[in-house]
């Protein structure tokens, strides 16, 4: 996992099969804060689809690759100091080849990031 | 060609810097290149560039094209920009180590302060990946 124990931890979980919810803490002192932004802590929103990817090869088992995203939108600014725990909450659904995933990052205040695209099996694209 | 520090045309500094050169700008068209290294903050440990490696690059190739278009326009400083949307991305394949990508950006019109610009990263002449992208630019910053 690229991000596990560096960007983001997982402290619960909870689901099986095609749902789950992982709560995570967004870790402050991770280094990609230094350039995003100097002086001013956002996190990238990359790194919270990555966050999701990760999630859903954990309750998938698979190691998988973000084939398409139909749409992300980030719906509001995340930080660690804003959000410093958050719910990334995963249905998955079986296709041809891996899971088309809906997701999103919430806390009780607000909701960061709705996700919706399809996840392939790694070994299918080089 | 652009002969402009991408420092001064990006607020985004290392270990995130996601694009390496602002290339070219003609009228609402900018070409961006990255060369991926083996520090680069998305490679896997298969060498390869993660997905949201390409989606950081082609956002950060856009916020140096209004970068650009702020320093034409007086800035000091280049301004800070957020995805606020990724929409129809595809990752036909990703960049090795050692890869020079080649992306064009094309910026649309600014309605209450979000752009929409749709990205194409190259790799030699295939397409690898392609998004639209909603980003919002903060002004006066």
């Amino acid at each position: 996992m690229l991000l596990e124990n560096k960007y983001y931890k997982i402290v619960d979980s909870c689901g099986e099969g095609l749902n789950a919810v992982f709560r995570i803490v967004l870790l402050p002192d991770c280094d990609v804060y230094r350039g995003h932004f100097p002086g001013n802590q956002v996190c990238p929103g990359v790194c919270n689809i990555q966050t999701i990817k990760e999630c859903v090869m954990q309750l998938t088992e698979e190691k998988l690759l973000i084939g398409t995203i139909k749409q992300c939108r980030m719906t509001a600014v995340a930080s660690p100091v804003v959000c410093p725990e958050v719910n990334v909450t995963i249905t998955v659904l079986p296709i041809d080849r891996g899971f088309t995933v809906t997701a999103a990052i919430t806390d009780t205040e607000r909701t960061y990031m709705e996700y919706k695209g399809d996840m392939i099996v790694d070994s299918i694209l080089p | 060609m652009v002969n402009e520090d991408i420092k001064n045309l990006i607020p985004q500094r290392d270990p995130i810097m996601m694009v390496d050169k602002l290339i070219d700008v003609d009228g609402d068209v900018a070409v961006t290149s990255l060369t991926v290294r083996d520090d680069n903050y998305f490679i896997d440990e298969n060498g390869l560039l993660a997905e949201p490696g390409l989606i950081e690059h082609i956002a950060q190739s856009a916020s140096a094209f209004a970068g650009y278009r702020a320093m034409a326009s007086g800035a000091v400083i280049p301004p800070v920009g957020y995805i606020g949307e990724v929409k129809r991305f595809h990752c036909y394949r990703r960049p090795y180590v050692d890869d020079e990508l080649r992306t064009v950006i094309t910026m649309g019109t600014e309605i209450a302060g979000v752009t929409v610009i749709t990205g194409e990263i190259r790799l030699g002449d295939e397409i690898i990946a392609d998004t639209q992208m909603k980003i919002f630019i903060e002004k006066n910053s």
